[in-house]
């Protein structure tokens, strides 16, 4: 079995009194599309924070196509291939569609000097141009990314997550305000990529129907820890998870 | 004729030199979400780096002028986020406002204490020469000084607008957060905006201090100025620094020359009153929705 791409090693995080996240481990495969889900304050988003760096955990390790990365600022991640969206709108409102996910990718070519005072296309036009293809996002190319739709700009973090080419994305409620159907837009899209690209995905989201039909695997978060994980249909039917979070 | 050509090239000139000071808000103002009220004395300290290196270490102008540029690099760009910005700035705007204050009064009477409290001549850098254009006669130096601060100001906003480091400043600024993640080091920019602030200040320092000499106090007048400038062109917007700063420099020569010398000084709190109540983004301002 090859190593995983992310594996996930006794994290644990208190804010003051409060244990956020208590002893979490796990490990996700190439290729793998894994959902964390659980209720609000059941330490989804504060886990999300650790393995990306942006929070220090008290305790344990997160490896990355394994090297180690704990305690690597959240730049560091990025260049290693940790691509993420955002749970709130996470764009470059000033910036085009196109300049937002060019952004994305300029930092991980050329030489210093060219990154220094290169032209910001930085060649890499064709290549966004692509993803903004692939989101059906052609039409608001040029527009200015604080003027769309909650929907439309929740496309573009997509996009830019993909655009450093990364081997792992972190989705944090990328459903989240989303319309039904650009939801199913965005599903299509991601298991497309995920197909054709061969990216793990980790994936926190509360809609559940899209986290069932989305992930070939599903972790249950309540209260910091893991109370069971397994493929989508036995997490619908575990009695633990029902009573913890899915509700009769 | 002449006389408005002159009273208006007279104020561009000027108001050029308000719009360096000016754009520094704006940079800190992107950088770290702050107003560095020290920004006056940011423009009067230079000038006394050159002064030390003219009277102290007697060099040439030109090398005076490179060890103040050096100095304000250092003082006014690295220092000033090390020691004052990047302890302040976790405990959010307010404490770093207050240490801006602070710095303030600290640099003014450091200055008064260190130099002394009289007003030092200041070479020229453009000489004291005098040309007549279509019966105006204009100060070469007035010239020089609009044409090296607009140039500055344009190489400013080539550099932000079409070089790579440009725009992951420009990102750092619309959303540090999401930057980082992207693989931007927010640290690296943000040491980049403070060592633009300081040269800024330091050019202006530079060409400012021929006209109004060096003074302890100059920052006063100045810091007070430049604050209302970028307010009243938009606190977000370079562009708008330079419109605010060119607009006070004209209105308060106009003003100065056709109505009244007496309420000059008052002009500008006119100004900024009048766009705040019609405009609060200011003149080319962008509109920001801010989180509480």
């Amino acid at each position: 079995m090859s190593a995983p791409v992310l594996a996930v090693r006794d994290i644990s995080k208190t804010f003051g009194g409060i244990r956020a996240v208590d002893g979490v481990s796990f490990e996700v495969r190439a290729g793998e599309i894994l959902g964390l889900i659980g209720p609000n304050g059941s330490g989804k988003s504060t886990l999300f924070n650790c393995i990306l760096g942006q929070l220090r955990p008290d305790r344990g390790e997160v490896h990355v196509n394994s090297r180690a990365v704990s305690g690597r600022r959240a730049c560091e991640l990025n260049k290693l291939g940790v691509g993420r969206t955002f749970q709130q709108l996470s764009v470059f409102p000033q910036m085009s569609v196109l300049d937002n996910i060019i952004l994305a990718g300029q930092e991980h070519t050329g030489t210093l000097l060219s990154r220094l005072f290169g032209k910001p296309d930085a060649g890499l036009t064709a290549q966004a141009d692509q993803l903004i293809d692939f989101f059906r996002l052609r039409h608001l190319r040029d527009e200015m990314a604080g003027s769309l739709s909650y929907g439309q700009q929740k496309l573009v973090d997509a996009a830019m997550a993909f655009m450093a080419g990364p081997s792992l994305v972190l989705l944090d409620e990328p459903a989240g305000g989303v319309n039904l159907t650009m939801l199913a837009g965005l599903k299509e899209r991601l298991l497309t990529y995920n197909r054709e690209h061969g990216t793990t995905f980790v994936v926190i989201e509360h809609n559940m129907e899209f986290v069932m039909s989305l992930c070939t695997r599903i972790i249950v978060l309540a209260e910091g820890r893991i109370i069971a994980q397994g493929p989508p249909e036995e997490i619908r039917a575990n009695p633990t998870v029902i009573n913890a979070y899915l509700g009769g | 004729m002449s006389q408005f050509l002159q009273v208006l090239l007279s104020g561009l000139s000027t108001g050029a030199i308000y719009a360096l000071a000016a754009i520094g808000f704006t940079l800190v103002w992107q950088a770290a979400q702050t107003v560095n009220f020290a920004q006056g004395e940011f423009v009067m300290l230079p000038a006394f780096f050159v002064l030390i290196g003219l009277h102290w270490l007697h060099l040439p102008l030109w090398l005076s002028l490179l060890f103040g540029l050096a100095a304000a690099l250092l003082v006014l760009g690295v220092l000033f986020k090390k020691i004052v910005v990047e302890p302040m700035l976790p405990n959010g705007g307010m404490p770093l406002i207050i240490a801006t204050m602070a710095l303030s009064i600290l640099l003014k009477e450091g200055v008064k204490q260190f130099y002394g409290a009289e007003a030092q001549p200041f070479p020229s850098l453009f000489g004291q020469t005098t040309m007549n254009w279509d019966g105006a006669i204009v100060s070469v130096q007035d010239v020089m000084n609009l044409v090296v601060a607009l140039a500055v100001v344009a190489g400013l906003t080539f550099f932000l607008n079409r070089t790579r480091t440009g725009r992951c400043m420009q990102a750092c600024a619309q959303n540090p957060g999401v930057a980082q993640i992207l693989g931007v080091d927010i640290k690296r920019m943000t040491l980049y905006t403070f060592l633009i602030n300081a040269a800024l200040a330091a050019l202006a320092s530079f060409l400012i201090s021929p006209i109004y000499l060096a003074k302890f106090s100059n920052g006063e007048t100045l810091g007070l100025v430049a604050f209302i400038a970028a307010i009243v062109g938009g606190f977000n917007q370079i562009r708008g620094a330079l419109a605010g700063g060119l607009l006070i420099g004209v209105l308060d020569n106009l003003t100065a020359t056709y109505v009244t010398t007496e309420y000059r000084a008052a002009l500008p709190l006119v100004l900024l009153i009048i766009i705040i109540l019609w405009r609060p983004q200011g003149l080319l301002g962008v509109d920001e929705g801010r989180k509480v």
